[in-house]
């Protein structure tokens, strides 16, 4: 009886085809745009996820994210290091310069100043060179993507030469490192190679990098840190977090993406709906024969289930396969560098196929069961 | 179409199937594309508190080592051409023991200058004392002749008969007795004159040993001598080179040496922190750098002045707000090694409260 329904389904091919691409464009457009959504505000936490070792990150009261920030007195770090139950602390410095090329161009750079005798700071990896490179004089490190638009006649940054703040500035290595929201260029360098590269103010000191010691949470050693420095203390969660809900507040980028969403659903009810209800008032004669010899409603219910679930099945696996296949696509483009499908998505997308197939199918197997068996003579 | 059933429908069949495939796909992809956000050990060692302060109250601090008699910069009285560098980095001195000299021949010239001044004295008052004793001699010849000359004429005065003694004879031994006093006289005179020349050349003597002295004294200042026993730390001057003692704007120190047995630390605790700091506790000191090389200082002294934070960047337009808190501890023998003067240093000190601070609340 089942195998009936879905050969009820297959049989009008432009009906069945015109419903798998409805949900299949809705789950692409709810999917992709989603990706693309979380992937662009988690960029505001980029750069406290690309410091691999902090538990904490401690900042003047007035500091909101990584790159909104005020600068702290030298003595802060010792503050930081005499709190009970912080492991060791070191400084950590980001602030923006301008940098002029060997072809004279300017552009703007975030400078990130990692604890000299740590190199804690830096990212994980390293794509060319190793962080030795660091104790050369003048050496910076650069960002790959960073990298890509410095030198955007594919020049080798490896050795070239930079002019930040009147000071030699020598590229000796590129780092794996996911670009911020502003896509800005990243060097990274010793701190006290930093305070030469960043134009001078008093305060320089733009965060302490903390770590708990074992047996205390972060949540509590941050805690104790603002109770005993007066100064902000935010673990890493929620200082990533920081960084995405200060983008959420201070761009339209959420209400833009939310409207595509929104787009996607209403396009995928649309379609959907109305090939679905187009296609149970065709096949209205056929549901009534087969209430004719004897068939339940129930049953119809399961066959127009089966049907709403075979639709979903394809158009779902169809739209998931276009969405990775359009981030797989465009992640060798610097643009979408980083860009992952949060397991998440799927799930929320799955969830609203569900509700566009359970609303549609349910509108239409009103009339079904409403249908009498005498339906099939008229 | 042998390797297909025959009654494939690719609606019914081939579809489902694609989209279980890519459905499996997917979940392989986002599984793989799930970004690494997995935490990580630092490769070298941060500076970290150990044993009781490691959860205990403490206060942190960085600190430069230095030399416990301080650094001294050894200057110049002399301004010169070094001539002579006896020194070299490292080397440990006595007290006394002579670094190096300054072009002493001008100085020399002079002494030999003295030198003859003094003969030529000498030459003079043996020249004075002579002719002083001539003069003695020819007052003791003049005055025997005006006795000879005055017995004469007292003889003849005792003569009664005129006619004994021509007047004649009497005239020629008046004029005799007064012409030995007037040269009696005048070998006084001379005399007198050779004693003045005698002082005379008696005070250009003094004069020019005097000045023989300034000499002396000027050559030994010219060898500049260790002030402490202690280490040279630096020297910045090569035989050849001028030195001038007027300090010449922001050159470096001659020669800059120090006691560095112990060696001590200066610690900058900021003056926020300063309460809570239990004094004369020892403090666990490890060098910039080498975390895990961590030893104890015990404390010396705590300086009464609390000064601006010299920051270590260096640069002339530096300002600062922070002031801190100088702690001198000293560094046991056995870390002479591991530590070196001016090396920066990051210190862990307990302090006297518990967990709760006493600042920024």
């Amino acid at each position: 009886m089942l195998w009936i329904a879905i050969r009820m389904l297959t049989g009008d091919k432009q009906k069945f085809y015109g419903l798998v691409f409805g949900i299949a464009f809705s789950t692409l457009l709810i999917t992709q745009q989603l990706t693309i959504f979380i992937n662009l505000i988690e960029r505001g936490a980029s750069a406290v996820y690309s410091e691999p070792t902090a538990d904490v990150w401690v900042m003047d009261p007035v500091s909101r994210t990584p790159d909104v920030n005020f600068p702290m007195p030298a003595t802060a770090l010792d503050k930081v290091r005499g709190v009970p139950g912080v492991e060791w602390a070191v400084p950590h410095l980001r602030a923006g310069a301008s940098v002029r090329t060997s072809d004279g161009d300017l552009e703007g750079v975030s400078i990130v100043g990692v604890d000299d005798a740590t190199l804690i700071g830096l990212p994980k990896r390293l794509i060319e060179g190793d962080i030795s490179v660091l104790s050369q004089p003048d050496s910076v490190i650069i960002d790959d993507v960073g990298a890509g638009k410095l030198f955007e006649n594919g020049a080798d940054p490896i050795g070239a030469r930079l002019e930040l703040n009147d000071q030699r500035a020598v590229i000796r290595g590129i780092a794996d490192a996911i670009p911020t929201f502003t896509s800005q260029v990243t060097l990274y360098t010793k701190y006290s190679q930093a305070l030469n590269y960043v134009p001078g103010t008093r305060n320089r000191m733009t965060f302490v990098i903390a770590n708990a010691a074992d047996g205390i949470t972060h949540e509590e050693l941050a805690s104790r840190i603002e109770e005993q420095t007066g100064l902000r203390a935010r673990t890493r969660e929620e200082f990533a977090q920081d960084g995405i809900d200060f983008i959420i507040e201070n761009t339209g980028i959420p209400l833009n993406f939310g409207i595509t969403v929104a787009l996607g659903f209403i396009v995928g009810v649309a379609i959907v709906g109305l090939t679905f209800s187009l296609f149970i008032r065709d096949n209205i004669k056929q549901f009534g024969a087969l209430k004719a010899i004897g068939v339940t409603n129930a049953k119809i219910r399961k066959m127009v289930t089966v049907q709403a679930g075979l639709v979903g099945l394809i158009g779902y696996g169809l739209g998931i396969l276009a969405t990775v296949a359009f981030i797989w696509g465009f992640s060798g483009n610097p643009d979408f560098k980083g860009f992952y499908i949060p397991w998440q998505i799927p799930l929320i997308s799955c969830a609203a196929v569900f509700v566009i197939l359970g609303l549609t199918g349910w509108l239409s197997l009103r009339t079904v069961l409403k249908t009498e068996p005498a339906a099939v003579f008229r | 179409m042998a390797l297909l059933p025959e009654n494939l429908s690719f609606s019914r069949k081939v579809l489902p199937i694609i989209a279980i495939g890519a459905l499996v796909l997917a979940v392989i992809f986002i599984a793989m594309g799930l970004p690494d956000r997995e935490q990580s050990e630092p490769e070298k060692e941060p500076p970290r508190a150990i044993g009781e302060l490691a959860n205990g109250a403490r206060v942190a601090g960085s600190g430069i080592v230095e030399p416990s008699s301080e650094l001294i910069e050894v200057g110049t009285a002399l301004s010169g051409l070094v001539t002579d560098l006896m020194v070299q980095p490292g080397q440990f001195v006595e007290k006394g023991q002579p670094l190096f000299t300054v072009d002493t021949r001008a100085i020399r010239a002079r002494a030999a200058e003295t030198q003859a001044a003094i003969t030529e004295a000498r030459a003079a008052l043996g020249e004075a004392r002579a002719s002083m004793n001539e003069a003695e001699a020819a007052i003791a010849e003049a005055r025997t002749a005006e006795q000879t000359a005055a017995r004469q004429l007292a003889l003849y005065r005792g003569v009664d008969d005129p006619a004994a003694v021509s007047r004649s004879e009497v005239i020629r031994a008046e004029g005799e007795a007064a012409s030995a006093r007037d040269r009696r006289r005048l070998a006084e005179t001379r005399l007198q004159q050779a004693r003045a020349r005698v002082d005379q050349a008696n005070a250009r003597i003094q004069s020019a040993q005097s000045q023989a002295g300034t000499t002396r004294t000027e050559l030994s200042r010219a060898t500049v001598r260790a002030p402490i026993a202690g280490e040279i730390l630096a020297v910045n001057i090569r035989p050849g080179e001028f030195l001038s003692n007027q300090g010449g704007g922001n050159s470096a120190p001659f020669i800059t040496m120090g006691e560095t047995r112990p060696l001590h630390i200066r610690v900058d605790i900021d003056e926020e922190q300063a309460g809570r700091l239990a004094m004369g506790q020892p403090a666990t000191v490890s060098p910039r750098g080498a975390a895990d090389n961590q030893v104890k200082a015990s404390f010396v002294r705590a300086e009464p002045q609390v000064v601006p934070k010299r920051q270590l960047t260096n640069t002339a337009s530096e300002r600062v707000d922070v002031r801190v808190l100088q702690i001198i501890y000293a560094l046991p023998a056995e870390a002479r090694d591991a530590f070196r003067v001016g090396q920066q240093v990051d210190a862990f000190i307990p302090a006297t409260d518990g967990a709760q601070g006493s600042s920024g609340e």
